[in-house]
């Protein structure tokens, strides 16, 4: 029925839009053939020929009327009519360019910005697994009273596996530690991210490899046994140069071969968002890929460490699993009481698992998108008052449409398509801006040993969203405009062009709204200088030991399996070598290097004979392992007592070197060096304090100072190490010689990370808070934008409802310059406001800031004679041209105005 | 649109098929016939009977050629198309369903 109908409609509708004219003639002559014959009608009654058409034309009722009755019938008119009006809008925007270039800058600045967040919420939460039907795609977790989320072990993902019923699959996965890959024997390993999958990661998740085959199930079902590997596509092509006979090739991981069997598509660059997994080897080969000896994750039931997840069958719903799930963790807790009690397991979607509540990123993008969504509103409010001015001006014409007749719907229609014009231009702008934003995102690189990749994208679902919000914004700010105009009081609108009462009311709103982002914008703008500036300033700052010319190799024995032994072996070997190699001035071993980008580790201790604070057992502080070259290679002075020494074994009584605060804090008044201190707990190991060194920047060069205890690697063996190396020139040009002696020590061993300290530091001082710059100014700048727009809006619609008044000042005398002032004083008044306003403000952030992030203590005046002029300057502009408009009028034109 | 007063709301649409479906006639013609076959009790109004043609021929329910008439002059003329033939069955059955409803009840209230 439905396609019938189309089948005889569409035709008809094609024909009335494009053959219009085809058509009204048609019309003209059926309607004329009536007429004719009401005539003969009427004459052959005896009328005259002119009366008789008199009748006729009464008896069809105004011919025009009946045309457009017709008219209305073929269902294109919303169609016609919204063309029609959609030049009207352009012609109409082209003659205020100004205006409307301005309008559209304003909107595309707050859509750009709801898309960029848009795609980054996306990209965290709702962007769907790239693999078939993904909503399927569930996630298994087991749970206990702190962990909502938690992995599995091998153990219980074989049980699980073989129980339950609602799935057609079920999967594990989990990424290794950074292993090292060579390409062939006795090429230096370099770190590459491997991912343990079950043998039915491919088959269930429905991921075809592009060359070769994937894991076959039985794969990973004897451990050691099958040592294949499946490519990821982005690995394939710039490692392997995307060789299309790759297939049976071997490569090595950590030393061990593996046989390429297959590589996965383009479209599925894994499942996890930041970092992408470059091989992909079955689940049994964990052995190969463990760091630490002591663990047997195939065997232990509580090596929990898997992400197991499954695909729902279609006749299962995910309450059904849930309850499955809830019941087999009973099952496990009975039959396993020391290592599954307590546990609990449920499923979780894709979105439930990105919105885990202990996770914050996402909770960050939530609150970027707020923020989006409330600057869009005031750029749309902004943009509504400036449409409002305009249609102001456009009161009469807007009356006589509809005394000519013109219904109110079809107005606002008229006057909304204006809007929309402005909006999709808007959105387009928008959309650039989203694209930039995003690039912007992406451009924020963390470093890392393995590079991470960003997940933000523009893809056409941001697109789509970027168009959705200009429609909905052309909407929210022409509507209001569109109403106010067409309320359909004709005669004040055909007689006075100032419509509404003089009221204050009215502009409450719009007035504070200017004074709140003249206010906010210049909080966000200080906050950006200060920012800016401190950061500049740390980078003057010294870290207190030599950042140039140091080169930084991160180890990790523990990849090709060593024991303590031979992982002692191997630093006392590479330090050694490394010594020799030319240019080298100093080498140093040490656990937690300063300013490295992760978190520090504490230590507790307990000072001998120290009164302790009531409610403490312990003292922390933050700690590092390193070896006897540390604080020569760093150049961190020892202030008294003595550095660690070669003869400091781990057969010799324990010490401790402190920095110069740990002493000042625990020993005021006496020297720490001599003083002992027990390790851990009230009877833990002894250890004298032999030494103490300058204090230098940890974690950040803005940090204020703090505790910090080294130890010596020799007493207290670590395996992942981080190589320094003071060269006396490019340290860079270390890096191939430091691979070199590596290799020759072990072939297999990975280079984890090679990295200077310049640009560790520059990370520091230059990108990492260059971030935090940008989007502070960024944020500001939007706001001055913003408040451009909305004072300009409001100006200029006060000009307008006064133009007879200013009209009738000039014409009793005021000159060109008063008229400015008065016009003017106004926005001034709000723009002061809002500058009062927001050097509280400012002054409230400053004081925040200098306590919280950075060591100065005073107030920069500099910084507030720079902005708070350029703010009013720029401000005031946006008053100035409506101002200047009004200085024009000519009195007989404003006069007349009316 | 200028509605017939003197016809019950929305029949002026089944009028016109059934008298359609009879043969295809040009607007003129429907009138007249219109007149003729209630015996002048029904009667339209010059002006809305072309909106109403229009309406049920964008329908698709009706559907129009262009003819010579027998005064040898170039006329629109309509005729029932398929779907104008399920419509005028539907329209029917439900005006006799409510025609048959109301004589009910005013047959009710008479009791």
């Amino acid at each position: 029925m439905r396609i019938e109908h189309w089948w005889f409609t569409t035709p008809l509708r094609l024909r009335s839009l494009f053959r219009r004219r085809r058509v009204e003639q048609e019309l003209d002559e059926e309607l004329q053939f009536h007429l004719d014959h009401l005539i003969d009608e009427g004459t052959a009654a005896g009328l005259s020929p002119a009366q008789a058409r008199r009748r006729a034309l009464l008896a069809m009722g105004g011919i025009e009327q009946r045309k457009e009755e017709v008219r209305d019938t073929r269902r294109v008119g919303w169609l016609t009519d919204f063309l029609a009006d959609l030049r009207f809008a352009v012609r109409g925007l082209r003659r205020a360019p100004a205006l409307s270039a301005f309008v559209v800058l304003t909107l595309s600045v707050g859509i750009g910005w709801t898309a960029a967040s848009f795609a980054g919420l996306d990209a965290l939460v709702f962007r769907p697994y790239p693999v078939r039907k993904s909503s399927e795609i569930v996630a298994l977790v087991s749970t206990t009273h702190d962990n909502l989320y938690g992995p599995f072990s091998y153990r219980e993902y074989l049980d699980i596996r073989d129980h339950v019923k609602s799935y057609a699959g079920v999967i594990a996965h989990t990424t290794t530690a950074p292993a090292g890959f060579s390409s062939r024997a006795g090429a230096a390993a370099r770190v590459k991210n491997a991912m343990l999958v079950s043998g039915n990661f491919f088959a269930v998740l429905g991921v075809e490899p592009q060359v070769g085959r994937a894991f076959r199930t039985d794969e990973d079902a004897v451990p050691r046994r099958d040592a294949v590997a499946v490519l990821a596509p982005d690995f394939w092509k710039h490692e392997l140069g995307a060789d299309p006979a790759v297939v049976g090739r071997k490569i090595l991981l950590n030393g061990h071969e593996f046989t390429v069997v297959g590589v996965a598509p383009d479209s599925f660059p894994g499942l996890q968002l930041f970092q992408l997994p470059d091989v992909y080897v079955p689940l049994a080969m964990a052995p190969f890929f463990s760091t630490d000896p002591q663990k047997r994750f195939l065997e232990d039931r509580d090596d929990r460490e898997l992400l197991v997840k499954g695909r729902l069958r279609r006749d299962s719903t995910l309450q059904q699993a849930r309850n499955e799930m809830a019941a087999l963790a009973r099952d496990f807790a009975r039959e396993y009481p020391e290592l599954d009690g307590g546990r609990a397991a449920t499923v979780r979607t894709q979105v439930e698992m990105r919105t885990r509540g202990d996770r914050m990123e996402w909770k960050f993008m939530v609150i970027a998108n707020v923020l989006a969504l409330a600057v869009l509103l005031v750029a749309c409010t902004n943009v509504a008052g400036l449409l409002l001015s305009r249609a102001r001006t456009r009161t009469r014409e807007i009356a006589i449409r509809l005394a000519l007749g013109s219904g109110r719907s079809r107005l606002v229609r008229l006057l909304l398509t204006e809007s929309l014009v402005l909006a999709l231009l808007g959105g387009l702008g928008g959309i650039v801006n989203g694209a930039l934003g995003v690039r912007f995102f992406d451009s924020f690189q963390i470093p890392s040993d393995l590079p991470s990749v960003p997940p933000f994208q523009m893809d056409l679902r941001v697109l789509a969203v970027c168009l959705g919000v200009a429609a909905v914004s052309a909407l929210v700010c022409g509507l209001a405009p569109a109403l106010q105009s067409t309320r359909p009081d004709l005669i004040t609108g055909l007689k006075a062009s100032d419509v509404d009462p003089p009221g204050r009311k009215r502009l409450w709103g719009r007035n504070a709204l200017v004074v709140a982002q003249v206010a906010a914008s210049l909080m966000l703008l200080t906050a950006c200088f200060l920012m800016a500036r401190a950061f500049r300033q740390s980078t003057l700052q010294t870290t207190g030991f030599a950042r140039d010319h140091l080169l930084m190799v991160r180890l990790d024995p523990r990849l090709v399996q060593y024991d303590a032994t031979q992982t002692k072996q191997f630093y006392d070997r590479l330090t050694a070598r490394a010594r020799e190699a030319p240019g080298v001035l100093g080498v140093a071993l040490s656990y937690h290097p300063p300013l490295a980008l992760e978190s520090l580790e504490a230590v507790s201790f307990v000072p001998d004979g120290f009164q302790m604070p009531r409610d403490r057992e312990t003292l922390t502080s933050a700690t590092d392992t390193v070896d006897a070259g540390f604080f020569d290679t760093m150049e961190i002075p020892i202030l008294r007592g003595r550095g660690f020494l070669a003869s400091d074994t781990a057969e010799q009584p324990r010490v401790a070197v402190v920095n110069e605060q740990l002493a000042k804090h625990y020993w005021p008044n006496s020297d720490a060096v001599g003083k002992r201190f027990r390790l851990g707990h009230r009877g833990g190991t002894p250890v004298e304090i032999v030494g103490v060194a300058r204090s230098i920047k940890y974690m950040a060069p803005t940090e204020k100072p703090m505790d910090f205890l080294y130890m010596p690697l020799a007493q207290q063996p670590r395996a992942r190490m981080a190589l320094l190396l003071h060269t006396s020139g490019d340290p860079l040009q270390l890096a191939a010689p430091v691979r070199d002696i590596v290799r020759t020590l072990d072939a297999n061993m990975p280079l984890v990370g090679v990295r200077t300290y310049e640009d560790l530091y520059r990370y520091h001082t230059v990108e990492g808070p260059g971030v935090a710059v940008h989007m502070i100014g960024t944020m500001g700048g939007v706001g001055v934008l913003l408040a451009m727009a909305g004072l300009y809006g409001l100006v200029s619609y006060n000009v307008t409802r006064r133009t007879r008044e200013l009209g009738i000042r000039m014409a009793i005398g005021a000159g060109r310059q008063a008229v400015l002032r008065l016009v003017i004083g106004k926005g001034l008044t709000l723009v002061m406001t809002g500058v009062a306003i927001g050097l509280v403000l400012s002054f409230a952030i400053e004081r925040v800031m200098n306590t919280a992030l950075f060591n100065s203590g005073h107030v920069d005046f500099g910084v507030y004679l720079l902005l708070v002029p350029a703010m009013v300057l720029v401000t005031m502009l946006a008053a100035y041209v409506p101002a200047l408009r009004a200085s024009r009028i000519a009195p007989t034109l404003a006069l007349r105005y009316d | 649109m200028s509605k017939p007063n003197d016809l019950v709301l929305g029949t002026l649409d089944l009028l016109l098929l059934k008298i359609l479906a009879l043969q295809p006639l040009h607007g003129w013609a429907v009138g007249l016939r219109l007149r003729s076959m209630s015996g002048d009790v029904l009667q339209v109004s010059e002006g809305s009977l072309y909106p109403a043609l229009h309406k049920l021929e964008q329908e698709g329910w009706i559907q129009a050629e262009w003819k010579q008439t027998e005064n040898n002059r170039r006329a629109k003329f309509y005729a029932l198309t398929r779907l104008g033939k399920k419509q005028l069955e539907t329209e029917t059955a439900n005006w006799e369903r409510l025609s048959a409803a109301i004589s009910q009840v005013i047959r009710l209230t008479e009791a």
